[in-house]
């Protein structure tokens, strides 16, 4: 009976892998298909694989659509990262007035819909000049991974024990060497996984990039969104973008595995 | 470890480094914090105040704005194609977000148990909610293709009828509710484990020895330490269905005949296809005024003894 019990576990834990991971596996194996093949009935699970679609995707626009996916992702974070840390410390070491208050507005920003800000972000981009420009993702961006890195930060920081900034205290550190030679080197590890979180939150973002970028600072997504409505659906090209855009989010996302619950529940949770 | 609250607690007196840093220091007390509050509220007070104001104003792009007060609000509200949006974010978010939660603690229950490679069918369980959502539409659709898609060959393997997914109004929100159901139940699964995970083992141990039944054992083992991470599942979910756009938007566009256009569609359309800016301006308001609605009833539940307004960004 035990053993049965265990067996139908197992056995269920890999049903429901398998029901997760089918959708991705098949992008994959669509990305090595001719557009015969992918458009073939039945369906084909065996075929010879060929890499036309990722050449393909190479000499599109693609490449070009990446990088400045990644410009804007990086630069954010940056930023996002800097700000963050300095005022997590803050929270989590100085009292100020209203410290409750304006944490709390801080995590109000989580529940902020991005159809909010376009309306009025879109009006002023378009009246500085600065829309289809990095700048205007970036710091578009900001607003959300500041507030993310703040709140993830701050649980970080509230871990490391005060004792070894008291000593640094007593050895002579000034309050800001205190922060940059103690607490930011032991936080290392939380500024790492909050960045890759931010990252990701960055690259992923669609509404904001679909509504500020038209051409030159368009973002991948943006770009495959087009792929498919201008010239028809080239769905080998697609399948090989999608999976060449998932390959470094499936890497950070196995590198922060430990911490995904801090992530993804805004540090609420750990 | 969960932390029990939301609401950060009153903290005792000031820390050693901030009574070091003193008078001499206030400077560095104002780096930690001016940059990054002066930022936010240009990034997100102004905006919404600004959107506020735009949203009184009969405004298209490329034309003179006229004011014209509740106007843009008044059109919205006699307007059938922004109830059926909102008839159809709602609907999206209390299916999906229901059926996620319950499958969610369930899968949590399952990937709960402990043997070799539960590791790497967590992390691959975990993988959808990573993703973004865009491109998880994108080859979602696919996948629902009437002609060539993998789901109906498969349904009729099994000798079910091939379904018209993205083109049928019924299917089509099913298509949007089950992609949403795919990436989102590892997320409340996630928190469900998180919450799992605090629950000591001699409370276990000791409602093993008892014969607890397992609604017994559910109701008052599991259940005190599952209901933090829960709620804050829910509010994460509810909100960010509430202003689902990615999903429907690649899978469908919206159809057919606005059958899955969300608010945050109908906003994106007004805004960027029309140029109706002033209406846009006043859908999103609804988007904001809707969700804050929903974040206070929700941090109320997470914290019935403490009851604090949570604003959206205002």
């Amino acid at each position: 009976m035990k053993v049965l019990k265990r067996v139908l576990g197992v056995a269920l834990a890999l049903f429901v892998a398998a029901v997760f991971l089918f959708p991705l596996l098949w992008v994959v194996l669509s990305s090595f298909k001719t557009k015969l093949e992918l458009l073939s009935v039945p369906p084909k699970f065996i075929f010879t694989p060929t890499f036309q679609n990722y050449l393909n995707a190479f000499n599109s626009d693609f490449p070009m659509q990446v990088r400045n996916s990644l410009i804007i992702a990086v630069s954010s974070t940056v930023i996002s990262i800097v700000l963050g840390s300095l005022t997590a410390y803050g929270f989590s070491r100085y009292q100020i007035k209203g410290s409750d208050f304006l944490q709390f507005w801080i995590l109000s920003l989580r529940m902020l819909p991005a159809i909010a800000v376009v309306v009025p972000f879109y009006l002023v981009f378009r009246a500085l000049g600065l829309l289809d420009r990095h700048i205007a993702l970036i710091l578009v961006y900001c607003l959300f991974n500041i507030s993310f890195a703040v709140w993830v930060l701050k649980g970080f920081f509230d871990e490391i024990p005060l004792e070894l900034e008291e000593a640094a205290m007593l050895d002579g550190y000034t309050p800001p060497q205190v922060f940059f030679k103690v607490a930011l080197p032991l936080a290392r590890p939380g500024l790492a996984t909050t960045a890759v979180f931010c990252l990701i939150q960055s690259l992923n973002e669609f509404l904001l990039a679909v509504s500020l970028t038209t051409r030159v600072a368009e973002t991948a997504p943006v770009g495959l969104s087009k792929v498919q409505t201008l010239m028809g659906v080239d769905w080998g090209l697609l399948s090989a973008a999608s999976v060449l855009f998932m390959l470094p989010v499936v890497i950070f996302t196995i590198l922060v595995r430990n911490e995904l619950v801090r992530g993804m529940s805004f540090g609420r949770m750990k | 470890m969960a932390q029990e609250t939301v609401v950060s607690k009153i903290k005792g007196p000031a820390t050693a480094v901030e009574a070091a840093a003193g008078l001499r220091y206030v400077w560095w007390r104002r780096l930690l914090f001016i940059p990054t509050f002066s930022l936010l509220v240009l990034l997100a007070i102004v905006p919404l105040i600004f959107s506020l104001g735009v949203s009184l104003f009969n405004y298209s792009l490329g034309s003179k704005a006229i004011w014209v007060g509740l106007g843009n609000y008044i059109n919205l509200f006699t307007d059938p194609q922004f109830w059926m949006a909102t008839k159809v974010t709602v609907q999206f978010t209390v299916v999906a977000v229901s059926i996620e939660v319950i499958l969610g603690v369930l899968l949590g229950f399952v990937m709960n148990q402990r043997f070799t490679g539960m590791g790497i069918i967590r992390l691959i369980v975990f993988l959808p909610m990573m993703l973004a959502p865009f491109v998880v539409g994108l080859f979602w659709r696919f996948m629902f293709d009437q002609t060539f898609g993998i789901i109906d060959y498969m349904l009729t393997q099994i000798g079910l009828p091939a379904v018209p997914w993205l083109i049928h109004p019924f299917w089509a929100q099913v298509a949007v509710i089950i992609v949403d159901v795919w990436q989102w139940t590892p997320f409340v699964t996630l928190l469900t484990l998180a919450g799992l995970g605090t629950v000591p083992n001699d409370l276990l141990e000791a409602a093993t020895l008892d014969r607890a039944s397992n609604w017994m054992k559910f109701r008052h083992i599991y259940w005190p330490y599952l209901r933090f991470p829960l709620l804050l599942a829910l509010l994460f979910r509810s909100i960010d269905t509430l202003k689902m756009f990615d999903a429907p938007f690649i899978l469908t566009g919206g159809g057919p005949g606005n059958f899955s256009t969300t608010l945050s569609i109908l906003g994106y359309r007004h805004q960027i296809m029309f140029f109706n800016v002033g209406i846009a301006a006043a859908i999103s308001w609804v988007v904001v005024i809707i969700i804050n609605i929903v974040t206070n009833v929700l941090v109320r539940l997470i914290t019935p003894t403490q009851v604090e307004k949570v604003h959206t960004g205002l």
